[in-house]
């Protein structure tokens, strides 16, 4: 460790004490990468802050020594945003988990950054209110990281992201000042910096207090699963679903290779030899939920679909999403490493993009199976392979940004709800013009002007501490 | 007090219909350092104050195309002169909608409505056009023609400029086209209404209704002599409530029961289901209110325009005590709250320079500003009023955006004296 390092280190146990300051080579390979495992980086110093104001004089310390530092959460993103890409403090705000205050009339909930997202709605059982953005993480997921992502998750089909939940941050800026955005009430004058603060993946401040928006639980709910021969029929069921007005809570797709690899871990009793399944949600007054339910399950029998199960109790519903949210946990029976995409095209593509990666799949000889937010054209293809293998990665690599450059030809997105992080920069310029970027570039400017805070992520240029931006995956020294 | 408007002649000079055009306009504006006003159906140009000093006006009532529609995708780019009404009518045919209720919506165009971040009655239920936006592109101050977001419903590539130019009243970036996400038509519709005996009763209602598992799409609170009676029971005094439901015939009648239950045990009386043209006229009150502001004449003579409309922010429980304040300031005064999401507008029925000092900075700013809340100056006759005292004093928030501002747009050309920026 060099002379500047051992000196920060000291200084920040000024201020945190020695327990919660970490800069030993085995403390900090916890924070080497986050859930994006193609690309590592330790972090000079990690720092696990407990207040807004030891946030702040971290970054002002940053500041002060001109060291780049990266916030954190649980580490769960699937992008690199938490990855430290030049070194630098990590500041870990996992400790910061307190849920504040529970307003129910005025429907919000003020949260510390580290409250994992279903503690939340843990905290809220029983009062008939909880907070909808539910990524299929959120067992161990922070309400900040979902905030710096604006996170989605199956139901944000009909309740829509994190920005539409978060009411008000309090953030410490670039340089180290604590300022409050928003608040308890939806829709300050002007601007709207809460939203767009929320998915600047921690380059326009860090989050250290979260006003959320509380939803009411709906009267009831149907749960129910469409089992399709092809995943073309399933494709064609969601687009005449959407299309026939009907918006579902939920509606997501797994397909064989997913339904097998859940199977065994879980003995559900789903078909194996479905080539797809749909599993569907509505939600709403109980009086109109059947004939919803109804008119779904004929849609589905209208596009082939082989069978239509009806969850019949709280138990069986419970069960399906289990399955689904559990889906990533089960493929470590299918391979070694996985890489998760996270493209989106217009509903109406779907179909086509499903037949596209199949053939993207087969060309570059890697297997790929599909679970995903069908309902909002948010696409999670699974590429499996062998990190140990250099050539498969490389074939991972391609494969996956042939499938991204299809939803971008498709009128898509390269990132529905996982982020750019480090991961997509090389997207980035696909995606917008320069001068789009510019303007993206002096955004960023204008909240992080001394570009410490979070450095090479999102924006493909400045910042990236000299690092080409060669490919989707590999920036960083590994 | 408009001494900034150009004649129709030299506006109509400056009516690019591309974007390219509105950025060569820009960019010249910024080389002669000649500041612009921005205008799209005009409904709303002194929403907040208007334009400071001399201005060159820019309408974007040229760019009124609508770029794409894919109903099947339920998504669609409109140019930003689009009208409003012309929007809801494409959208019609499909059955689909975009749920912002606009007042003027056969003037006013979809740039304007995503530049004020407008929100009706059903902002509850429905939120704000904000919440709609999935794409956006713009022209920044130094005529640099940028995007954001894209045509698809969830997608978080780059920074959100969806959100940043939502509410930024033109002063950052000229909107030009805007893709919306949009949805279904409901089947039915239909309006309650009921007269609550003091605000007592009407907060026990709202308590009520904000509990529910199944509440209205918007729950207004209507108090003063504004609103015409809508219900048989005597309309002089008091206040009202009016619901909106929406859903499918079943959903809506089984709501009513529920609303009428509700209702009848917080002690309001005549409540009723209106349909068809009586529940529309309702509705369009309801929508058209914050345009109209209109207030009766102190000798019950003709009505006349509010000399001061205002906007005030609170927590939905402090709603009634807000309401009851405003009466008590001015017993003629006229009052919708979006009661539900605690956005009161009032129009109130006399106010002088010399009300400013203590009825809004004395008073109200800072009695809505320690509940969490805002008071904004929405439109007035009042002569002089400077930003900061039409939108409240420069808070955390504000100093970020001057920073943003200086970025996006150095010589201050946009809309300068719009919003604080």
């Amino acid at each position: 460790m060099d002379r500047s390092t051992l000196e920060l280190a000291d200084e920040l146990r000024r201020l945190l004490g020695p327990k919660r300051v970490l800069d030993s080579r085995s403390d900090l390979a916890v924070y080497e990468c986050d859930a994006f495992v193609l690309e590592k980086n330790c972090p000079s110093v990690a720092v696990l802050p407990e207040s807004t104001a030891e946030v702040a004089a971290i970054v002002r310390l940053c500041n002060e020594r001109g060291v780049a530092f990266v916030p954190r959460g649980a580490g769960t993103s699937l992008s690199g945003g938490g990855m430290p890409v030049g070194g630098g403090v990590m500041i870990v705000l996992t400790r910061m988990r307190e849920v504040l205050e529970v307003n129910l009339r005025d429907r919000y909930a003020v949260v510390e950054p580290g409250v994992v997202n279903v503690n939340l709605n843990k905290r809220l059982a029983g009062t008939g209110f909880h907070y909808a953005p539910d990524p299929s993480s959120q067992g161990a997921c922070t309400i900040g990281g979902n905030a710096a992502t604006n996170a989605g998750g199956p139901h944000t089909l009909k309740y829509g992201v994190t920005v539409n939940h978060v009411l008000g941050v309090e953030l410490v800026t670039a340089e180290g000042e604590v300022v409050q955005l928003g608040g308890p009430i939806d829709g300050s004058p002007g601007p709207d910096l809460v939203g767009t603060i929320v998915g600047g993946e921690g380059t326009l401040g860090i989050v250290t207090k979260v006003w959320v928006r509380l939803t009411r639980n709906p009267q009831g709910v149907r749960t129910m699963l469409g089992i399709f021969e092809s995943v073309d029929d399933a494709t064609q069921a969601i687009s005449a679903i959407i299309g026939a007005g009907i918006i579902p809570a939920a509606l997501e797709m797994m397909d064989q290779g997913i339904l097998v690899a859940v199977e065994e871990a879980f003995h559900f009793g789903f078909p194996l030899d479905a080539e797809a399944i749909l599993l569907i949600e509505v939600d709403g007054l109980e009086v109109g939920l059947d004939a919803q339910r109804d008119r779904i399950a004929e849609i589905c029998r209208a596009h082939q679909a082989r069978e239509v199960r009806f969850a019949a109790d709280a138990k069986e519903r419970l069960q399906l999403w289990k399955c689904r949210k559990q889906a990533f946990g089960a493929i470590g029976r299918l391979s070694p490493s996985y890489c998760t995409q996270d493209g989106v095209v217009p509903r109406s593509k779907l179909p086509h993009i499903l037949q596209r990666i199949r053939a993207i799949g087969k060309k570059h000889d890697i297997r790929i199976v599909n679970v995903f937010h069908a309902g909002d054209g948010n696409i999670h293809p699974i590429l499996l392979f062998d990190e140990r293998h250099a050539e498969q990665v490389k074939r991972v690599l391609a494969a996956s940004d042939e499938i991204l450059t299809e939803c971008l030809a498709c009128g898509g997105s390269v990132t529905g709800e996982h982020g750019i992080g480090l991961e997509k920069l090389s997207f980035m310029n696909r995606m917008f013009s320069n001068d789009d970027l510019d303007v993206m570039g002096r955004l960023r400017d204008a909240l992080n002007p001394g570009g410490l805070l979070s450095p090479g992520k999102l924006l493909p240029t400045a910042g990236a501490c000299g690092m080409e931006q060669i490919h989707p995956g590999r920036h960083a020294p590994v | 007090m408009h001494n900034t408007t150009l004649s129709r002649a030299e506006a109509a000079a400056t009516r690019p219909v591309s974007r390219g055009e509105v950025a060569d306009l820009v960019r010249e504006a910024q080389d002669s350092c000649m500041p612009i006003e921005l205008v799209g159906g005009g409904t709303s140009l002194d929403y907040g104050g208007r334009v400071r000093g001399a201005a060159r006006q820019l309408d974007l009532g040229g760019l009124r195309k609508v770029v794409d529609y894919e109903p099947r995708d339920m998504t669609i780019v409109v140019e930003a002169g689009v009208h409003m009404s012309d929007l809801a009518a494409t959208l019609s045919q499909e059955n689909q909608q975009l749920p912002i209720d606009v007042p003027r919506a056969c003037e006013a165009t979809v740039g304007g409505a995503v530049a004020t971040n407008w929100c009706g009655p059903r902002r509850f239920g429905l939120g704000t056009i904000r919440d709609y936006v999935i794409g956006i592109h713009a022209v920044d101050g130094r005529g640099v023609a940028f995007k954001g977001g894209g045509r698809v419903v969830k997608n978080v590539a780059g920074y959100d400029f969806c959100k940043l130019l939502s509410g930024s009243l033109g002063t950052l970036g000229v909107i030009t086209q805007v893709v919306f996400k949009v949805k279904p038509l409901p089947e039915c519709v239909a309006m309650v209404v009921a007269k609550c005996p003091d605000l007592a009763v009407a907060e026990d209602a709202l308590s009520r209704l904000a509990m529910l598992e199944s509440p209205p799409v918007a729950i207004d609170l209507l108090a003063g002599p504004g609103w015409p009676s809508f219900s048989e029971d005597s309309p002089a005094e008091g206040c009202f409530l009016a619901l909106r439901l929406e859903g499918t015939k079943t959903e809506i009648d089984w709501l009513f029961g529920r609303m009428q239950a509700e209702l009848a045990a917080a002690g309001t009386r005549g409540i009723d289901r209106l349909e068809g043209g009586q529940g529309e006229n309702l509705w369009s009150h309801l929508v058209e209110f914050p345009e109209c502001g209109e207030v009766p004449a102190p000798s019950d003579g003709a009505a006349a325009k509010s000399p001061m409309v205002m906007q005030v922010i609170v927590p939905p429980s402090a709603v009634t005590r807000f309401v009851a304040e405003l009466l008590s300031i001015d017993s003629r005064a006229s009052i919708q709250a979006h009661a539900a999401s605690g956005v009161i507008t009032v129009c109130f029925s006399k106010f002088t320079p010399s009300d400013l000092s203590p009825i809004l900075i004395a008073r109200l700013r800072p009695s809505a500003t320690c509940a969490g809340g805002s008071v904004v100056v929405v439109r007035t006759h009042l002569e002089g009023l400077t930003p900061h005292l039409i939108w409240g004093g420069r808070n955390d928030a504000v100093v970020l955006l001057e920073r943003i501002k200086r970025q996006l747009d150095p010589m201050n050309i946009l809309n300068p004296g719009r919003y604080v920026l």
